[in-house]
């Protein structure tokens, strides 16, 4: 559907609102608007040639946009129908999937939902489980919607069982993908069915998805003679609480899909044989008043999984579009600029090389968290809050034969090292006027998670990273905020312009009252081995909002990652110009 | 641009009204109950729902200045605070263990496919909503130290 197409749906609505109130019936006017509620976002770029950057081929658009406006309209009390229009003009920001291109409706749904009974006919979003097997999910800033279109039911007919049947075809930008996705999920909350006082909860979840693709159209399987017809995959979860303990467990086993071989960098689809993949997430907590601790383990097998053959090769889809299940890093999310820099990517996905192959990846996660009381020695006044995390991840211990197209992973075995880091943080408040925050963290990454080189192959670099924040409050809503970082890692060649050696970086941000901030910022890599890259990443530029509005206006040169300032966190892509955002609900 | 301009321009004809009704959204306690946020807000009569998530500082900032002040404002307004987390399941498992370690006193819910976050147009969080008689009379998005003063006001206006 074109721009001109679509507006007139929004223009039927408002002036049919219009028309009504001319009518003096203007209670009916106020009836339909107050069912009416929506959001626009807007982000507009104007870049700059950056002299100091590699050249970027803008396409002679250096003034771009991304905006979305969602509406939703209730009605006759257990309905309600939506729509989103998405608009990329005169083209999508930078790094953005190029799909999303002109002005069209994206997506659009309506549902009824009562006490025991959830339909919804159109798109939708849906998680299985920790979506190990099927997420479907919104991320605007990483251009990522992965909605299906099709059908929901999701029925709950007492407080302790709920069903859910789903079909849909994914969304690909504005496209549809042909493959068919099946999905059933069922909840037991033991719990709740046999009344025990004893436990918080113990509930049992089964799902299953099938994958039903069109191979015909993938010329890499065109002759392929045992190219599955419905790839079947099925999860079971289940969660306890104990009060003070509490475990979660999920295992999921993969239909026969498809996989790579890796031949010296290039990924050839292995178009005869098909494989099984799976995996093991285990969650385990201690927590009473002052304390928490959790533990995450995690084992993947052979896990990604894309609704079409082709997209599942990373090498030709570096958005992950069509991506049907959800497998994030489970490592700390920083929250500070240069945290941001050597984050990890996991290794899901299979490539089949006696040399270069991976299987998947096994490691785990430990998380504490304590309050050390007010009035003690090191409490103070006000009590320190303190924060740990540690994460370790490996390949999959596997061997691999190029003849025979196979491989054998070990269960419970640590292959090469792919990232592991420790983390501790300090909050303190030291009066009513004076804050602070301290953040340490030290690891150790594959080169290969953000170079792209086999991370079979690739080195391993150091890094150590402190933080130090302070924010005074002058009261009435004034405060200053205060903050420092420093990275040390080692200096090292890469093929672009990727982040290397020591970093340096500060922020000042004064807000004036609740509305309005303002702020500086830089992260300058001092240390970079190439010259030319010792850049300083400079930022400044202020938000203002007030009710659901809010409005922000940056300029400077910005590395990808998450930015926060005045009070609210994004993610960023990199680029250098002005930026101006736009947000508000009604 | 013509056509942005355009579209600004229709939505602010209807933007003139505040979104007041809370969307029908389920979420989860942190006992992996279902509870619909109608049912929240018909169980009290006013309540602040704050979005927030683990990773996200000035959402923890906010939320630990209004623990130190909770329990006056509950005294003096009969406030309840729910604080919904829009963490998904690479961060959901912290909420739990961050939030007792923190010792935050008020209810905790999970939004972990951002429903919730959709339905209300939360482009960033925190998100802070004061919703009286299930009706939202006040909104506003994002921290700033010394901000939940001026909350508590409002709170006090409505109460």
């Amino acid at each position: 559907m074109s721009f001109f197409r679509s507006i007139p749906l929004v223009a039927i609505i408002i002036a049919s609102v219009n028309l009504v109130a001319q009518e003096d019936q203007k209670n009916f006017t106020q009836d339909v608007l107050s069912h009416l509620s929506g959001s626009l976002e807007s982000n507009l770029q104007w870049y700059n040639n950056d002299p100091e950057f590699l050249e970027v081929d803008y396409e002679d658009e250096y003034l771009r946009s991304n905006s979305y406006l969602r509406l939703d309209y209730e009605f006759l009390n257990n309905f309600t129908a939506g729509l989103q229009l998405e608009s990329y003009e005169p083209m999508a920001l930078l790094n953005y999937y190029k799909g999303y291109e002109g002005t069209d409706l994206a997506t659009y749904y309506v549902n009824y939902k009562n006490e025991s009974l959830d339909i919804t006919a159109g798109y939708f979003y849906e998680q299985f489980g920790s979506g190990l097997l099927l997420r479907t999910y919104e991320e605007r800033q990483l251009g990522w919607n992965n909605a299906l279109r099709g059908g929901r039911v999701i029925y709950t007919p007492n407080s302790y069982l709920s069903a859910t049947v789903l079909y849909g075809q994914m969304r690909n930008a504005f496209e549809i993908s042909d493959t068919n996705l099946y999905g059933v999920n069922t909840n037991f909350d033991i719990t709740n069915a046999f009344k025990i006082e004893s436990l918080s909860n113990l509930s049992l979840g089964l799902s299953y998805v099938g994958k039903q693709e069109d191979f015909s159209k993938n010329p890499d399987f065109i002759n392929s003679p045992n190219t599955p017809n419905l790839i079947s995959s099925y999860a079971i979860n289940l969660d306890a609480d104990f009060g003070k303990f509490y475990t979660s467990m999920e295992y999921t086993i993969k239909g026969e899909d498809v996989a790579y071989q890796d031949l010296g960098g290039f990924l050839k689809s292995v178009s005869d044989q098909f494989y099984k993949g799976n995996a093991l997430l285990v969650d385990l907590g201690y927590t009473k008043k002052g304390i928490g601790i959790n533990t995450t383990f995690r084992r993947i097998e052979n896990m990604s999984f894309f609704a079409e053959s082709d997209f599942s090769n990373p090498k030709q889809n570096q958005f992950n579009m069509l991506s049907v299940n959800y497998i994030p890093a489970l490592t700390k999310q920083q929250d500070f600029a240069l945290g941001n820099i050597y984050v990890y990517q996991p290794q899901a996905r299979l490539s089949i090389s006696e040399i270069a192959g991976q299987a998947g990846e096994i490691g785990s996660q430990i998380d504490a968290f304590y309050t050390i009381k007010k009035g003690t020695a090191l409490g103070g006044k006000y009590g320190t809050k303190l924060t740990a995390n540690f994460s370790y991840w490996a390949l999959l211990d596997a061997k691999f034969s190029d003849q025979e197209q196979t491989y054998d992973a070990e269960f419970l075995k640590f292959g090469k090292k792919l990232f592991k880091d420790f983390n501790i943080e300090m909050r303190k408040k030291w009066s009513k006027t004076w804050n602070s925050i301290f953040t340490f963290q030290n690891g150790t990454t594959n080169k290969g998670v953000f170079t792209g080189e086999p991370v079979a192959l690739a080195k391993e670099v150091d890094f150590t990273i402190a933080v130090a924040e302070a924010t005074y409050k002058f009261g009435k809503g004034k405060s200053i905020r205060l903050e420092a970082q420093h990275l040390w890692s080692e200096s090292f060649l890469v093929a672009s312009n990727i982040a290397n050696g020591n970093w340096a970086g500060g922020t000042i941000e004064v807000n004036l009252n609740r509305n309005l901030s303002l702020y500086v910022n830089d992260i300058y890599n001092y240390d970079n081995y190439v010259e030319d890259y010792q850049i300083h990443y400079y930022n400044f530029g202020g938000s203002y909002s007030k009710g659901a509005t809010r409005i922000a206006l940056n300029y400077g040169r910005q590395r990808g990652g998450l930015l926060c300032v005045g009070g609210v966190c994004r993610f960023v892509p990199e680029n250098t110009g002005l930026s101006l955002n736009l947000t508000t609900a009604f | 641009m013509k056509r942005f301009i355009y579209s600004f321009l229709l939505i602010f004809t209807i933007g003139v009204h505040a979104q007041e009704q809370l969307p029908n959204i389920n979420l989860k306690t942190l006992d992996n109950e279902t509870i619909s946020l109608r049912t929240v807000s018909n169980n009290h009569e006013l309540i602040v729902i704050s979005l927030w998530a683990t990773w996200c500082v000035p959402c923890k900032n906010e939320l630990d200045a209004i623990n130190d002040v909770y329990e006056d404002w509950q005294d003096e307004t009969d406030v309840a605070l729910y604080a919904i987390s829009i963490d998904d399941s690479r961060t959901v498992k912290r909420v739990k263990p961050l939030v007792n370690g923190k010792d935050w006193d008020f209810e905790i819910l999970l939004d972990t496919n951002n429903d919730l976050k959709r339905a209300l147009g939360a482009a960033t969080v925190p998100l802070t909503l004061v919703v009286k008689n299930g009706k939202i009379v006040f909104r506003h998005s994002g921290y700033t130290p010394g901000y939940e003063d001026e909350l508590f006001e409002i709170l006090q206006e409505h109460s």
